[in-house]
């Protein structure tokens, strides 16, 4: 445990200066600045998954036993989503916006982490469970992702309008290539939420005997709300801004999947 | 080298801040004109090396002193020579232009590579301007050893500025805020919808800017189609004047230039485009004055709108960010101009013979102490004779190179033997032992 600790404070050092120096490459264009961010975040990126996988063989499950862990497990997803987007895309200038919400949940994980690893639990195991939650956090990551991407397609849309042109809106891409980065994290997170909750029912339907649970009801309501947010600018003609709006109001309803669902509605969703 | 006289780098130039237009047309030179009066100043020993930077703004005349420039002002002479080339009686000229020698001329040419010199504070073409007087005049067999290295840390030196500070990071003319604007909503122009409306001078201008950028659908809008058509002729398509609303939903930017005094764009011709649109933003940059874009069309979604005021106003502010740069992109140049300035130095004939000196006489000292050893049976006397012998020996050895050094009138070519001095004997001129 003590390895994977280690490794997990790593990787979180190798993420702040793959930040610093995001922040850096975004105030001063200087290409060796975002080639160590890269750099970095690639490395911090390995050492992250060497932490995740020696925690997975101590449990000898994948790392979602508990809250801690599966924080770790999300802000590696958070990273891992970022990574595609930057590849798919080629624009790294969102990096500073976007790594902070691996950091701050891997800090939170490496800050809570349990000086013990806790009990399996007999009921959740198996890979069909395994599948259902790791694609369900990669789901989160990417509408975490997606939600700040909102943002910032809002911002630098209110500096286009409000003719405020400072150091932000030039370093800034384009609205349509933010358009195109939120999108492509929806398309993510829609996609691996919808398996996952496809996996989820089917373990419901073995271990609990129905498939109702009120947290499949809101997932799905979820899903279709990012669904919409896909459609809406080519089937209805939605201006990216109205899309940016609604992709937000989305995250806000995953917050409450994640809290008020899981915890007073829902007891079959809680980290034990 | 300390002594500007001493220096043999040389400056002449017009440029456009003490020459009027209608003086420096007469002073601007051709490629032709260029070989011609380079070709001539070397063969009559007034230059050793020379680059000449012509461009709409400025001609300046960069050269390294030439045997016959030892007496007399070398910089008013290079001035006369070029007035009376161009056919312009030198008294025109007169209190016209900028004449500068040695560090001086190294900081010119550096500050106007970066930019610094320009009409538009920053502006990056200039530096290929620069590169292409020294590849003409390095291709031509004009330049050698110290113009070459000149010119390389200059293209170096306006390099690091570009990157280093935001000098050129923002655009200061109205074209040039407009394209940035636009692809602040539309990264890649060159796939994208244009539709310009009006064929006078200014849709010209941006005509031309998209052709250059790669833009490939233009389409042009005029109440007289004949004149559309003639502003098509290399690309895109024109269109009469009732055509405009059915391709103003098709355009991604629209740029409007007519001389109509009412709007020729309403609010409600945008919200219909837009709503046809299918969620795309269609952004308007409106240079008419009066303005030809209802200012209403601002509020809609996806509909933004950018009128000549808003581009000047930008512009004006980025010059004045762009001002502020001027202190960050000087320390660089500084560093540069020094790095060369040592490298000039180091060149110098004095401490090259100096060292040249000291190391044969560290070798003869080494090499004669080495020797008495093995010759412990030798006399005092003996001894003495050797010693004397082999520093007459060192002296003879030296006597040609020294001289070569010393006596050699054309500046580049002594600058070039001593530093294949301090190559061949391996020199230290920084040392004093």
């Amino acid at each position: 445990m003590a390895t994977s600790i280690l490794l997990g404070a790593t990787a979180l050092l190798l993420y702040l200066g793959a930040e610093a120096f995001s922040i850096a490459h975004l105030r001063q264009e200087k290409a060796w600045l975002g080639i160590l961010a890269r750099s970095l975040l690639t490395l911090g990126f390995l050492v992250h998954f060497g932490a995740l996988e020696i925690g997975g063989r101590i449990t000898h499950t994948v790392p979602y036993r508990d809250l801690p862990t599966s924080m770790s497990l999300f802000a590696w997803m958070v990273a891992g989503s970022y990574g595609i987007l930057r590849l798919r895309h080629r624009e790294g200038s969102t990096g500073p916006f976007l790594l902070p919400v691996a950091i701050l949940f891997l800090a939170i994980s490496l800050v809570t982490h349990p000086v013990q690893a806790p009990a399996p639990d007999p009921k959740l195991t198996g890979a069909l469970f395994a599948f259902h939650v790791t694609l369900a956090i990669l789901g989160y990551a990417a509408f975490t992702l997606s939600f700040v991407l909102a943002q910032l397609y809002l911002i630098q849309i209110h500096q286009i309008h409000r003719r405020k042109l400072g150091v932000l809106f030039s370093r800034l891409p384009a609205l349509d290539v933010l358009s195109r980065m939120h999108h492509t994290s929806i398309g993510i997170g829609v996609v691996a939420m919808t398996v996952a909750s496809t996996l989820g029912l089917l373990w419901a339907k073995q271990n609990w005997g129905t498939y109702w649970d009120p947290k499949v009801a809101v997932t799905f309501l979820l899903i279709a709300v990012y669904v919409f947010c896909l459609l809406a600018g080519r089937l209805l003609g939605w201006s990216g801004k109205r899309i940016a709006i609604l992709s937000i109001a989305g995250y806000f309803l995953l917050l409450f999947s994640y809290t008020i669902v899981n915890l007073f509605i829902t007891q079959e969703h809680v980290f034990r | 080298m300390s002594n500007p006289d001493e220096s043999p780098l040389l400056l002449v130039g017009w440029d456009f801040r003490q020459t009027p237009v209608e003086v420096r047309e007469r002073l601007a030179f051709t490629p032709e004109k260029i070989e011609a009066v380079v070709a001539r100043m070397r063969q009559e020993g007034l230059l050793a090396e020379c680059v000449i930077v012509s461009t709409c703004n400025r001609s300046e005349v960069y050269g390294v002193r030439g045997p016959a420039a030892v007496e007399g002002d070398p910089l008013l002479a290079l001035a006369r020579y070029i007035s009376e080339f161009h056919g312009v009686p030198h008294h025109e000229i007169e209190g016209l232009g900028f004449r500068h020698m040695g560090a001086d001329a190294v900081r010119h040419l550096f500050r106007v590579s970066a930019g610094l010199e320009s009409l538009a504070l920053g502006e990056h073409q200039i530096l290929g301007q620069v590169r292409e007087a020294f590849r003409f005049a390095s291709s031509t067999g004009h330049t050698r050893t110290v113009l070459n290295r000149l010119f390389q840390k200059a293209l170096e030196a306006g390099k690091r500025v570009r990157n280093e500070t935001g000098l050129n990071s923002r655009p200061i003319s109205i074209p040039g805020v407009a394209i940035e604007l636009a692809q602040k909503i539309y990264e890649d122009l060159a796939p994208r919808r244009f539709l310009i409306l009006g064929a006078g001078e200014t849709s010209s201008i941006f005509y031309d800017l998209l052709v250059a950028r790669g833009a490939k659908n233009i389409e042009v809008v005029n109440r007289t189609l004949e004149k559309a058509e003639a502003l098509c002729q290399r690309a895109g398509k024109a269109y009469p004047w009732e055509e405009l609303a059915s391709r103003l939903p098709q355009a991604d930017v629209v740029v409007s230039a007519t001389s109509s005094t009412e709007p020729v764009i309403t609010r409600e011709d945008v919200r219909r485009a837009v709503a046809q649109r299918r969620g795309q933003p269609l952004f308007f940059l409106d240079l008419g004055i009066p303005r030809n874009v209802d200012p209403g069309v601002a509020d809609l979604n996806n509909a933004f709108l950018y009128a000549v005021d808003d581009l000047q106003e930008i512009a004006e502010r980025n010059r004045q960010e762009r001002q502020r740069e001027v202190g960050p992109a000087m320390d660089i140049l500084e560093e540069e101009l020094q790095d060369f300035l040592a490298w000039l130095g180091s060149l110098a004939v004095v401490p090259t013979i100096t060292a040249l000196r000291r190391k044969f006489e560290t070798i003869r000292e080494a090499e004669f102490d080495r020797s008495l050893e093995k010759l412990s049976s030798l006399t005092p006397a003996d001894r003495e004779k050797i010693r004397l012998m082999a520093q007459s020996l060192v002296r003879s050895l030296l006597r040609r190179p020294t001289e070569a050094l010393k006596d050699e009138a054309d500046p580049t070519r002594r600058l070039e033997r001593a530093e294949a001095a301090q190559y061949l004997f391996d020199l230290d001129l920084d040392s004093k032992d």
